[in-house]
């Protein structure tokens, strides 16, 4: 009996992974908007101290969720699901796990070349990736600001997709992600 | 020849051998007196020479350093100035007579960032409009187990206040290096107000790092 809900549920890890970086990505939206239009000052770094903590522990996570998945098939789609559906889907997670990636890349890049380095919480520096460089550093920091748009829009298009699975479709592709929840067994 | 002449000539030959060894002994003993002798008077000859001149060296601008390592949000940024001078006098055995002299362009400040380097020269960090130089001047300078030491003043943002540098000192056919650094409180000088006086953005501990080429200037 508990070995046929594993297959149609996302497993405890998997929404460890997800929720976590989830809830971390939104944390990284507001430090980076509160910080944006500060001068430089001593709040202004403060923020963005804990804005490259948090992405360097989202890279971190990111490197353990790929090395998690490769090991674990996720729960198939409903069968119901169109070609196009799926296609859409899967190309929206395969981007959401490209930018827990990309976007802490980008960010440790930028502040190597500016030659702000990377601390973790305090605890210790992340070495520089790269020299001081004006015209990198502009570069770096216009691909992470669009990356972030990029995010933000797909973050939102995952988010309508779960809700329209559930209130729409009435499947339990967002209840199967969901802790502390059971899936309704359909079809 | 008779076994009694033979006994006779023998003895002779062995009576020689011991006599010119007790006259190269002697030669030896002679020879180390007046070489350690020739060594003191070298000693004393050079120790009143040093006395008198440590090497007054002008510094290469264009192959020396001089850095600060701050700690900023957790990580520490390094910065440059491009514009300092030094004059140094200074020999390892005229240690009572050397002394540095160092002026430094605060406005050359170079921190990698150009948003932070209009921060630091501004009326809250330098304050270079008021304050355009640090300056840089030793009272004495003392042998360490690993270089040096010197006790100086460090005039920065209108205080004056001692800071310690420890360094090394390489003279080498390829050039003559000071190596050093130091370690300040920047509140000590007022260095850091309004927003940066706090500590928590930029900790009040840097480090001064140096690296003089230099060449002698007589």
């Amino acid at each position: 009996m508990p070995n046929t809900t594993v297959s149609t549920r996302y497993s405890a890890a998997a929404q460890l992974f997800h929720w976590i970086i989830a809830a971390l990505i939104v944390v990284q939206f507001s430090l980076a908007w509160s910080a944006d239009d500060l001068p430089l000052g001593s709040r202004k770094l403060a923020l963005l101290a804990w804005h490259k903590s948090f992405g360097m522990t989202i890279l971190m996570l990111a490197v353990l969720r790929l090395l998690w998945r490769l090991r674990h098939t996720p729960p198939p789609l409903p069968a119901d699901m169109s070609k196009l559906e799926r296609a859409l889907a899967r190309s929206t997670h395969a981007a959401l796990y490209a930018l827990i990636f990309i976007m802490p890349l980008t960010g440790w890049l930028m502040s190597s070349a500016k030659n702000y380095s990377v601390s973790w919480f305090g605890l210790f520096t992340w070495p520089n990736l790269v020299g001081r460089n004006e015209r990198a550093f502009e570069l770096l920091r216009d691909t992470h600001d669009a990356l972030s748009i990029c995010l933000l829009s797909i973050a939102i298009l995952h988010l309508l997709a779960a809700l329209k699975h559930h209130f729409w479709n009435h499947d339990d592709v967002l209840v199967r992600m969901l802790p502390w929840t059971r899936s309704v067994k359909r079809s | 020849m008779d076994p009694l002449g033979e006994a006779v000539m023998r003895r002779a030959r062995i009576l020689r051998a011991r006599g010119r060894a007790a006259l190269s002994v002697t030669a030896l003993t002679v020879a180390a007196a007046l070489s350690v002798g020739a060594a003191f008077t070298g000693a004393g000859g050079d120790a009143r020479a040093a006395d008198a001149a440590p090497v007054h060296y002008a510094m290469v601008a264009a192959q020396s350093h001089l850095e600060f390592i701050g700690t900023q949000a957790g990580a520490p940024f390094t910065g440059v100035f491009h514009s300092f001078t030094a004059n140094i006098d200074f020999a390892p055995d005229a240690l009572a007579g050397s002394k540095f002299d160092v002026s430094i362009t605060l406005a050359s400040v170079d921190s990698g960032d150009k948003e932070r380097d209009d921060t630091i020269r501004g009326t809250d960090v330098f304050d270079v409009a008021h304050y355009p130089t640090a300056h840089y001047v030793t009272h004495a300078i003392t042998r360490t187990a690993s270089g040096y030491s010197a006790s100086g003043s460090l005039t920065l943002h209108g205080v004056t206040r001692e800071v310690p540098v420890q360094f090394t000192f390489a003279s080498a056919a390829s050039g003559t290096k000071l190596v050093g650094s130091a370690q300040l409180k920047r509140l000590d000088f007022g260095v850091g107000q309004g927003d940066w006086k706090s500590t928590d953005a930029v900790k009040n501990e840097v480090k001064v790092a140096f690296t003089l080429v230099l060449s002698p200037a007589h």
